[in-house]
């Protein structure tokens, strides 16, 4: 397959790169939410191998330059599943990999939700469900306003798709014609109160998206190959905006968490954040053991 | 013909006229609006500028949002639509997407008050869109006096990085200044002054009342000081404190709240530095109803009568509490 994109700053481009480097995002999620005792891994989890190929191959960024005007932006409207991004951006890059371990803590850059002030490489606040996709809009009318080509990407919950707002936002994506504009909907199936079905009159998801008049496709979320060639395919999509709705585990990666809803917000013991780890070290033996840092992370406090 | 004191003039043209200065000398200006270009008398933009309107529909949550969006990547939006909407509707996203990042977002809010509502009543009325503003950190909130001190408030917002919330009208306000009155963001102005019993700070549509009740008072003999407090936040700390040198009381009035607002603020900042007598007049815990401007004024406790007797009962008050 050709590349997306001319992407200078992508290291690692390769599917089987893409899939490790995921691995070890997960690993860190573990590590973070563990030593914050807080944070949501399972939402986390389900979006590991989209987050991934954004920032080691989607995306066009420079970690040495977080506000260059011309880079991609990303928008994580689930802002919840902040960990996975702040572990992808500090692998990259764009701060020690120590800091993640001050996640939730005092004077930390980084929140329990995005803050764009706080931290390099996040390019929106984010948290409060159903923004994403009128903030990307913004962002892409920007873009054109300015003669800039970057592409923005949003990542979405499920659930999320119950906030008004959402649909808000996806009539300005079509009026405005936004190609540059490319939705990922993280379908993992549950929200904080049970599945989707139980707690909402939501589905079916993907006639909704197609009747609001933009590009759909419906893939693997964990295939990194789908992801790629899914991205592709929207980004050669000039005229509308393109939503990927992603058929996701939450807390997938790990088996003993997988599809467990009890993950949503929940803590691992010492016990559980071992047998997790132990899993994905059986799986790739180079996943580097971000509780090594913590010695320096606290002696930084 | 320049309207001349005492005549009508609109405060939404005025904030037409000003962008359209604004966008022809800064290409980042755009104007976001929610299906409401039209009653906020935006067309002439419109037709200079079409790429630079930026019209999402009746969604003002989105507006707000999609604003955010357009003011991360270097832009300046204008959000010109119903202060209620704005405030109430979107405030999630004045706050968090706004005033949390600190973005560059300025919000122009039509219907400002009671008197501004266009007789459309309370749903329509915007009467704490200054006490939500202000509570945001960063926020520089506005309550400009007429179209002339508008067009003035709309350029000078935009001379500072960060987010703003100006107080329009329905489009048919008092002209209070002769055209041409400087404008100074920031900063109170001292309009009239008889003396030194009683201060009295005021903002928007109930500076006329303010100006009569003090000539009333001078005929009865008592000094009074009327002070524009049109930018609420930042307070002019010193300006206040300045008007109130050797006065008894204060007394506030605006169409508003009597909490949250004006008269919050003016308490918040006499308390803090040694406190005065005072009483606020505007809206008191009870919802208004359509009506003709200066009617509602009157029934709701911003009478020409209400100012004297509330500037009287101060004066009083203070000589026998004890003077500042």
């Amino acid at each position: 397959m050709e590349p997306i994109r001319t992407t200078e700053n992508a290291v690692g481009p390769s599917a089987d790169e893409i899939r490790r480097f995921a691995m070890q995002l997960r690993r860190d999620v573990l590590a973070m939410v563990h030593f914050a005792g807080d944070g949501h891994i399972g939402t986390s989890f389900s979006i590991g191998e989209v987050v991934a190929a954004l920032y080691l191959k989607i995306m066009r960024i420079d970690p040495t330059r977080p506000r260059w005007e011309d880079r991609d932006r990303l928008v994580l409207s689930k802002g919840h599943s902040c960990p996975m991004v702040y572990a992808a951006l500090a692998r990259r890059g764009f701060f020690p990999v120590s800091e993640l371990l001050r996640l939730r803590k005092i004077d930390s850059m980084l929140q329990g939700h995005p803050d764009t002030v706080k931290t390099p490489g996040i390019d929106s606040t984010a948290g409060p469900l159903g923004h994403g996709i009128s903030i990307g809009s913004g962002m892409a009318i920007a873009a054109r306003l300015t003669g800039r080509d970057y592409y923005v990407y949003v990542i979405t919950g499920d659930g999320e798709l119950e906030e008004g707002l959402i649909w808000e936002g996806m009539m300005t994506a079509v009026k405005y014609g936004l190609g540059r504009l490319i939705v990922y909907i993280d379908n993992n199936g549950l929200q904080s109160g049970g599945t989707i079905e139980q707690v909402s009159g939501l589905a079916p998801i993907y006639p909704k998206l197609q009747a609001f008049g933009w590009h759909c496709q419906e893939i693997d979320g964990h295939d990194v190959d789908a992801i790629i060639q899914a991205t592709r395919y929207a980004e050669a999509v000039t005229n509308k905006p393109s939503c990927i709705l992603m058929h996701t585990v939450k807390a997938g990666g790990v088996p003993f968490m997988a599809g467990d809803n009890s993950w949503h917000k929940r803590v691992p013991t010492r016990d559980e954040f071992e047998r997790a780890v132990a899993s994905l070290d059986e799986m790739d033996g180079r996943l580097e053991k971000l509780e090594e840092h913590l010695e320096g992370a606290e002696a930084k406090r | 013909m320049k309207a001349q004191v005492g005549d009508y003039a609109s405060t939404r043209v005025a904030v037409t006229e000003a962008l359209l200065e604004l966008a022809a000398e800064d290409e980042r200006v755009v104007l976001v609006c929610a299906d409401s270009l039209g009653v906020m008398k935006g067309q002439p933009f419109r037709e200079r500028f079409p790429e630079r309107v930026i019209d999402v529909g009746i969604a003002e949550q989105n507006a707000v949002a999609c604003a955010s969006g357009l003011a991360s990547a270097g832009l300046i939006p204008y959000v010109v639509t119903y202060g209620v909407f704005i405030t109430m509707r979107a405030c999630e996203q004045v706050r968090s997407f706004v005033g949390y990042p600190g973005l560059n977002v300025k919000l122009v809010g039509a219907n400002g008050g009671m008197a501004a509502g266009e007789r459309e009543g309370v749903t329509h009325q915007a009467l704490e869109d200054v006490g939500i503003t202000r509570m945001v950190p960063g926020m520089t909130v506005v309550v400009p006096a007429d179209a002339g001190q508008v067009r003035q408030a709309v350029a000078a917002v935009a001379g500072v990085p960060g987010p703003s919330y100006i107080r329009i009208g329905s489009g048919r306000d008092p002209v209070v200044y002769p055209d041409g009155e400087p404008f100074t963001l920031g900063k109170v102005k001292v309009m009239r002054s008889s003396g030194d019993d009683v201060t009295i700070f005021g903002n928007g549509v109930v500076l006329p009342r303010i100006l009569r009740a003090a000539d009333i008072l001078e005929g009865d003999g008592i000094g009074a000081r009327v002070v524009e407090v049109h930018t609420v936040k930042p307070l002019d700390v010193d300006g206040v404190l300045g008007a109130m040198a050797g006065v008894n009381g204060a007394v506030t009035v605006e169409d508003h709240w009597i909490n949250g607002g004006l008269g919050s603020a003016i308490a918040e900042c006499l308390c803090e530095h040694g406190g005065a007598p005072m009483t606020r007049l505007g809206l008191k815990d009870k919802f208004p109803e359509s009506g003709d401007p200066d009617p509602l004024l009157d029934k709701y406790g911003m009478s020409v009568s209400d100012i004297v007797n509330a500037a009287k009962r101060i004066s009083a008050k203070g000589a026998t509490i004890g003077r500042r």
